[in-house]
């Protein structure tokens, strides 16, 4: 932390790594008495190289490896992955396979939105938002738990399915979380998201126009939020999301209010999603028999699908081998990370939380 | 006026929760029923080698059947790139199917608990149970033995019910 | 000494060694020895007699001014500072215990064989124990001032103001304007905690609360100040006694709600915090301070929530006056609960206010209410209502 101070007027600190407003991320600010003048982000402080790593992993050792950088939303990061090898085998997971992954990665979603939500409250002051969602998020990681054995990191997709079968007595409990949950989501809105101290804050801070948003390529609720209609899970639908209907939730106002109304009402979606996908789910196995070791064919593969933050993109380059050649994952925290200098110049300081955990960057995996 | 009509509504839904249960639980004294759904008999991830599928279950301490186990090592060769816990060693005692009396010994210091080796073990002797407490005051205990591991271990304390009572709140009882 | 704890067991061993010899070598002297000499020592026998007869402790306190109603005890023990700091660990703890009621969790639940009953005293143990740590660059005299002028603050709001007919510390015919004078002692007291912890966090947080500060005391007392027109007195006593027929709330509700408003920012609470901003600034102008340093600005938070809301039922809510099935001093704590569990509630349901907005709501919009306050209570005295 230096202080440089041109005409005595600029104050530059760093919100940095030992910060209780950041995590694992540093950012240089520049204020001018309460207006930030200038804001560099510098991520890299927990880079270990996961891509280099992966390449000296087999297909299946990988698995555990690929989920590690974001713990909260692990489905999300593996999914791409188990879908790209099955490219690479020529293989297709069986139907009941498909409908389980989509329970799982929207449960997963929900527990990454309700973890942002309780860590947005707290950043704006309010300790109840903080202690709410965190309760409330432990009765979907015990869902969870139930069919994947660990409360977060499951390891639970493999190439060819999933490794087991739902455990009995699962849908009625789940349906019955689900509307314990929607109801509780009432209680939110009353409290936190139309309460006027909370409007007054995030209405028309950090707006991001809808040319901007695309220019710089922000993905995610992020994009939606700013009045562009995208979604992976609708254009190129991928393990059974098109027999699933829903409506995406977009907003044309592209401030930070806007960001936290589609991530809430994007709660409410993962809730009827779970709710549709258990009624559509088929009999059949879920997992086919793979003996020994996985050996891809030569040649190339990609995926992409929409995790909690965004797109996620995965290309695999294999040379026969049991080893991939080279993994290549392409992160939405770190496409939406050149939206944090953008957005917070010409800020007020204090608009800095709002605006900065607004857009949901997660330091770990954008720097993997 | 909607300013003040949106304050008081915050406030009284927050005094509305004092009325309710809370939800925490009161561990050490109130357990986490991880047997919630009741799959099977012992609740913990166990896998089927014919049928190449597993059962859902907590994923906790293995448990190893040594009167199947052969030493093929596999579960060690699936460890290697994942946390590298599992050695194998040998034993005092001789068994019939084990010519080189080697046995798997998993170190809990390293071991993630993803379950592979379970899921690449050909004789389905290697499972897990639904049993989490491991923690120790030193390091070195954290290496089970394959004598430790062939014991079942204890599952003691009050398990407590999850009750998602819409009224008054979702709590443990 | 290295640290508090042997400075601790330095002084219990020389109070043991005391208590243990001092009887057995001097009271056989007076007992035994000095009697047939012909000396009679009056105050051993006093205080002999003390040690045993609740009345004569009583006496004899009161023959050293020291007794229940001599100054010093008022001072001290009741109701000043001693009954104020046991009150503001109690309110401590009720905080605690509300707020988490209202998230779904439970607090302290271990100190204590009851829902964590001890807790505010084994917090008064730790912080104890603690090491004050100075860092280098700071402006000593000034940084360790800090904490203790705080308390003196805190403590000397109490003192202007009464409990019941009988229980004050000191009366006067100006009160209010007193208390007021000592309440705009904080913004000093703050920019120099500020300044001299040499810390860029610090300081920001310090100028936050400065302005914050400033800003809302012109709201709190032109507030007051209707309360003081339909009474005709600055004197507390008098105020109260003004208000045996209705409460001042209820032709005064805008004033008593910009009272509250700016009660709120002058103890620094949600949505008024933002000088102690956890997320943004780490502490805000208390990050440099440890120990009991910190547990001693704890306490003047707590007695300057204590001394206003105080202030607060005093002014508005009819003090004292109640039917005559409970004491005076009864109703009195009654309302007192009320208007603190009502202060703690807003802190589990409200975010925080940004600066810019803070400080037009506290020049615009609330010196505008207060005025219009100002002009109802015109009314209402002139057409001789109250």
């Amino acid at each position: 932390m230096e202080v440089v101070d041109q005409e005595g007027r600029t104050l530059t600190f760093s919100v940095g790594p030992q910060h209780p407003g950041s995590g694992h991320f540093r950012l240089i600010v520049k204020v001018d008495g309460d207006y930030i003048v200038d804001a560099k982000p510098d991520p890299g402080y927990v880079h270990r190289g996961a891509e280099k790593m992966s390449e000296e992993r087999t297909y299946i050792q990988n698995i555990p490896h690929l989920e590690r950088p974001v713990i909260i939303d692990s489905s999300g990061i593996l999914f791409p992955y188990v879908l790209a090898v099955e490219e690479l085998l020529g293989v297709e997971a069986p139907s009941r396979a498909q409908y389980i992954r989509i329970i799982m990665a929207e449960l997963n979603r929900i527990i990454s939105h309700t973890y942002w939500l309780s860590i947005y409250g707290i950043f704006l002051g309010h300790s109840t938002m903080f202690m709410w969602p965190m309760g409330d998020r432990e009765l979907f990681i015990d869902l969870a738990e139930s069919i994947g054995g660990t409360r977060v990191t499951f390891s639970y997709f493999v190439p060819g399915g999933v490794r087991n079968d739902l455990p009995q007595g699962f849908k009625e409990r789940a349906l019955k979380t689900c509307d314990y949950f929607e109801k509780r989501l009432k209680e939110y809105d009353r409290i936190f998201f139309s309460n006027p101290m909370f409007l007054k804050r995030t209405r028309g801070v950090g707006v991001l126009k809808r040319e901007d948003a695309i220019k710089i390529g922000a993905t995610g609720p992020n994009l939606r939020a700013s009045g562009v209609l995208s979604d992976t899970r609708k254009d190129e639908p991928y393990s059974s999301y098109d027999t699933i209907k829903w409506e995406i939730p977009v907003r044309k106002e592209g401030d930070a209010y806007a960001r936290a109304m589609v991530r809430f009402q994007e709660l409410f979606d993962s809730l009827d999603i779970i709710g549709q996908a258990l009624n559509l789910i088929p009999d059949g196995p879920v997992k086919i028999p793979m003996r020994g070791q996985i050996k891809g064919k030569v040649g190339e593969s990609f995926a992409r699908t929409e995790a909690a933050r965004g797109t996620m993109f995965y290309h695999i380059i294999s040379d026969g081998a049991t080893h991939p050649y080279r993994v290549k994952i392409s992160v939405p925290s770190f496409r939406n990370l050149s939206a944090i200098p953008f957005l917070l110049k010409g800020n007020h300081l204090a608009d800095m939380p709002a605006i900065y955990w607004g857009l949901d960057y997660w330091p770990v995996e954008a720097d993997k | 006026m909607s300013f003040f009509a949106g304050f008081f509504l915050a406030l009284w839904a927050g005094v509305k929760q004092i009325f309710k249960h809370r939800y925490t639980l009161r561990y050490p004294e109130q357990k986490l029923d991880i047997l919630m759904i009741d799959n099977q008999k012992s609740g913990g991830y166990e896998f089927d080698a014919k049928k190449q599928v597993g059962t859902a279950g907590f994923k906790g301490r293995h448990i190893l059947y040594m009167d199947k186990c052969t030493g093929c090592s596999l579960c060690a060769i699936a460890c290697e790139g994942i946390a590298d816990c599992i050695d194998m060693v040998k034993v005092d005692k001789s068994f019939v199917q084990n010519k080189k009396s080697q046995f798997p010994q998993i170190d809990y210091g390293r071991c993630v608990f993803c379950g592979f080796c379970v899921d690449a073990c050909p004789f389905d002797c290697l499972f897990e149970t639904p049993f989490y407490e491991l923690a120790t005051t030193d390091k070195r205990s954290l290496v089970h033995t394959p004598e430790m591991l062939s014991e079942y271990p204890q599952l003691k304390g009050e398990y407590a019910k999850f009750i998602p009572d819409e009224k008054r709140g979702a709590h443990h009882g | 000494m290295d640290t508090f704890e042997e400075f601790l067991k330095r002084v219990i061993t020389i109070a043991f060694w005391v208590l243990l010899l001092g009887p057995i070598i001097i009271l056989p002297i007076i007992l035994l020895v000095l009697p047939p000499l012909g000396v009679q020592v009056e105050v051993a026998n006093r205080l002999l007699t003390a040690l045993i007869d609740p009345f004569a402790m009583l006496r004899l306190v009161d023959s050293l001014g020291i007794g229940p109603s001599s100054l010093f005890f008022k001072i001290a023990v009741f109701p000043g500072f001693t009954f104020a700091a046991l009150f503001s660990t109690a309110v401590i703890l009720y905080e605690r215990k509300l707020l988490a009621k209202m998230q779904n969790r439970v607090g302290p639940q271990y100190a204590g064989k009851f829902e964590g009953i001890l807790q505010p005293i084994a917090e008064l143990f730790k912080l104890m124990f603690k090491e004050i740590l100075t860092p280098e660059r700071t402006d000593k005299p000034f940084f360790w001032a800090v904490p203790f002028l705080a308390i003196a603050v805190g403590g000397a709001l109490l003192a202007l103001i009464p409990l019941s007919p009988e229980i004050y510390i000191a009366k006067s015919e100006i009160g209010l304007v007193i208390i007021f004078a000592i309440l705009s002692f904080t913004p000093l007291i703050v920019l120099i905690a500020g300044w001299a912890s040499a810390n860029k966090f610090s300081f920001i947080g310090g100028l936050r609360a400065l302005h914050l500060l400033i800003s809302y005391e012109i709201p709190l007392i032109l507030s007051a100040l209707g309360v003081v027109m339909l009474s005709g007195s600055l004197d507390l006593m008098k105020i109260v006694q003004a208000q045996a027929n209705i409460w001042f709330i209820v032709p005064q509700f805008v004033g008593a709600g910009v009272f509250f408003v700016t009660m709120l920012a002058e103890l620094e609470r949600i949505p008024f915090d933002l000088a102690e901003a956890d997320s943004e600034i780490v502490a805000g102008w208390y990050t440099e301070y440890s120990g009991m340093h910190f547990g001693a600005l704890q306490l003047a938070n707590y007695i300057k929530l204590y001394g206003l809301t105080l202030l607060f039922t005093l002014l508005f809510l009819g003090g004292w006056n109640g039917p005559a099935i409970l004491p005076p001093l009864v109703w009195l704590f009654i309302k007192l609960f009320i208007v603190i569990s009502f202060v703690l509630a807003l802190r589990g349901t409200n975010t925080r206010v940004r600066i810019d907005q803070l400080i037009k709501l506290g020049w615009v919009y609330l010196i505008f209410l207060a005025f219009a306050n100002l002009f109802i209570a015109l009314t209402v005295a002139s057409l001789g209502i109250v």
